[in-house]
């Protein structure tokens, strides 16, 4: 049962980020971008881990794919129509096939062992106490990071000046 | 025995389920005739005993039009519209506790379709995906005001998650558990002997919060802009016609019945009876099953009484613009919900100390 369910998961992940790459509108790529991530929470819950399939769904699909709808809905692009490969899709194709066969590579030169990783019973707490405790600083600094990055966005994205203390004519 | 609990779940869900698609019909004539009272004017009350039947007709009506797809638009993505909004829609339910444990030939089963110790994150996941819909189907569309429209929509919902999240997270820590259930099962009691022991006592501002955001997310009065069609020409939905428009405004009630069903079980102590515990009533009731019951009835009243209010505030409020929408949201909601959270956890941490 858990290996019927870890097939059609994978391949479910596997089809819908085809689809990603391959589909030639660029809202279809978005919609195939989120049911991947459905697969990928459903591996997650396959290893028993529900809090990572839930924050998988909400955070990614629920939140950072919607942004990716709005910029491709809003900048109007249109269909890819040109068939031919062209040199950027084979440099393209060049790199995913070198960084896969690393993969491959990594995985068929190590002992796979024979036990899956060991996940805590209480795995919120499990992942709050490092997150808070071991990786509170690199989680403070990303956090700062973001910030600094949302304020530049504004300074950058806001042209015209607005006077102090009334509304933009 | 296996067997026996894949049956039991499969007709919790069954039962749940279409408990959740009559919301519909029902939400109508409450909706039409509150309307009509709050408006002082008799309302439909021509079909079948005080109109009771007008959803029927409603929906015959819906069902019997004819299904026109505009020539314009993106074929698939248009009539999956309408369904990824009801899909999520019907699907958060689940996590909602209708009342703690019902005894079937010695066995234990909740009352709850699933009982997922990261409820509230399922839900909140899964209640953002109906965003999805909105995006799609005014895109699909093929028209600016449908693609305007479903980018206003969709900013709001955004937006309202936000405070959404931020007061729910305060619960949560406030309870110490993301499970739906333990929620509701700390609870019980009475708070200083006098009010019941429920979580908006506790979490006033919260409360608040989740409430305010709750409106938008369902997009209901005073948050409605997709129906405000002679000022936005209304949205996302502009091309829908017939049962695919009635589709949306489905998820719509549905999502009133969830937000209700969270609201109750965060903040009104879900399937509790205030002053009278769950043990006394057993005594009273001398059966497990009857508890069951009772609980599960207190529930639905519990989750009527928020409807209502849904209906009530619709009549009440008016309209605000979509400015006033996103400065409610980022410049008050958020740092109240930021400055709740942050009280909360003090509030814990002093009390841990003392």
């Amino acid at each position: 049962m858990r290996e019927t369910l870890f097939m059609v998961f994978s391949l479910f992940t596997i089809a819908a980020a085809s689809g990603v790459v391959l589909s030639r509108n660029p809202v279809y790529s978005a919609f195939s971008l989120i049911l991947s991530f459905f697969g990928l929470s459903g591996l997650y819950l396959l290893w028993g881990s529900t809090f990572m399939a839930m924050i998988q769904i909400l955070i990614y699909t629920g939140a950072i794919v919607v942004l990716f709808v709005f910029v491709v809905m809003l900048l109007n692009l249109q269909t890819v129509r040109e068939n031919s490969p062209n040199l950027l899709f084979l440099v393209g194709a060049a790199a995913a096939v070198w960084l896969f066969s690393l993969m491959i590579l990594r995985v068929l030169t190590r002992a796979i062992p024979n036990k899956a990783v060991e996940i805590p019973t209480d795995q919120l707490r499990a992942i709050s106490k490092l997150l808070f405790t071991r990786y509170l600083w690199p989680f403070e600094v990303l956090s700062l990071f973001l910030l600094v990055m949302i304020v530049a966005i504004f300074a950058i994205t806001r042209t015209q000046e607005i006077p102090q203390g009334g509304e933009k004519k | 025995m296996e067997a026996m609990d894949l049956i039991v779940t499969a007709v919790k869900t069954a039962i749940i389920y279409l408990g959740m698609v009559q919301v519909v019909p029902i939400m109508l004539i409450v909706e039409r005739r509150g309307a009509a009272l709050i408006q002082d004017r008799p309302g439909p009350n021509r079909v079948g005993p005080f109109g009771l039947f007008q959803p029927i007709a409603d929906v015959i009506k819906m069902m019997m039009k004819e299904v026109t797809i505009p020539r314009q638009v993106n074929k698939a993505l248009y009539l999956l519209g309408p369904f990824l909004v009801l899909f999520p829609a019907s699907l958060v339910i689940a996590a909602i506790p209708f009342g703690d444990f019902f005894t079937l030939f010695d066995r234990n089963y909740v009352l709850q379709v699933a009982n997922i110790d990261v409820g509230i994150l399922y839900v909140l996941a899964i209640g953002s995906l109906g965003i999805y819909g909105i995006l799609f189907g005014g895109w699909a569309s093929n028209n600016k005001f449908s693609l305007i429209g479903a980018m206003r929509s969709s900013s709001q919902i955004i937006s309202y998650e936000i405070p959404l999240g931020l007061a729910a997270c305060s619960a949560v820590v406030w309870y110490g558990s993301f499970s739906l259930r333990e929620m509701v099962s700390i609870q019980e009691g009475t708070l200083l002997g006098v009010l019941p022991n429920w979580g908006i006592f506790y979490q006033p501002l919260g409360f608040l919060l989740f409430f305010i955001a709750a409106f938008a997310e369902t997009n209901r009065l005073p948050f409605d802009l997709p129906e405000s069609e002679a000022e936005l020409v209304a949205g996302f939905h502009t091309e829908y016609g017939a049962m695919d428009f009635g589709t949306f405004f489905m998820a719509e009630y549905m999502n009133m019945a969830t937000m209700s069903g969270l609201m109750v079980s965060m903040y009104f102590g879900g399937w509790h009876l205030p002053w009278i515990s769950d043990a006394t009533l057993l005594q009273w009731l001398g059966s497990r099953n009857l508890l069951a019951a009772l609980q599960v009835l207190t529930v639905i009243v519990k989750i009527a009484v928020f409807m209502l209010i849904f209906v009530w505030v619709r009549w009440t409020i008016p309209r605000f613009r979509f400015d006033q929408l996103m400065r409610l949201a980022w410049k008050n909601l958020i740092p109240l919900g930021l400055f709740n959270l942050v009280l909360t956890a003090l509030i814990l941490y002093f009390k841990g100390a003392a």
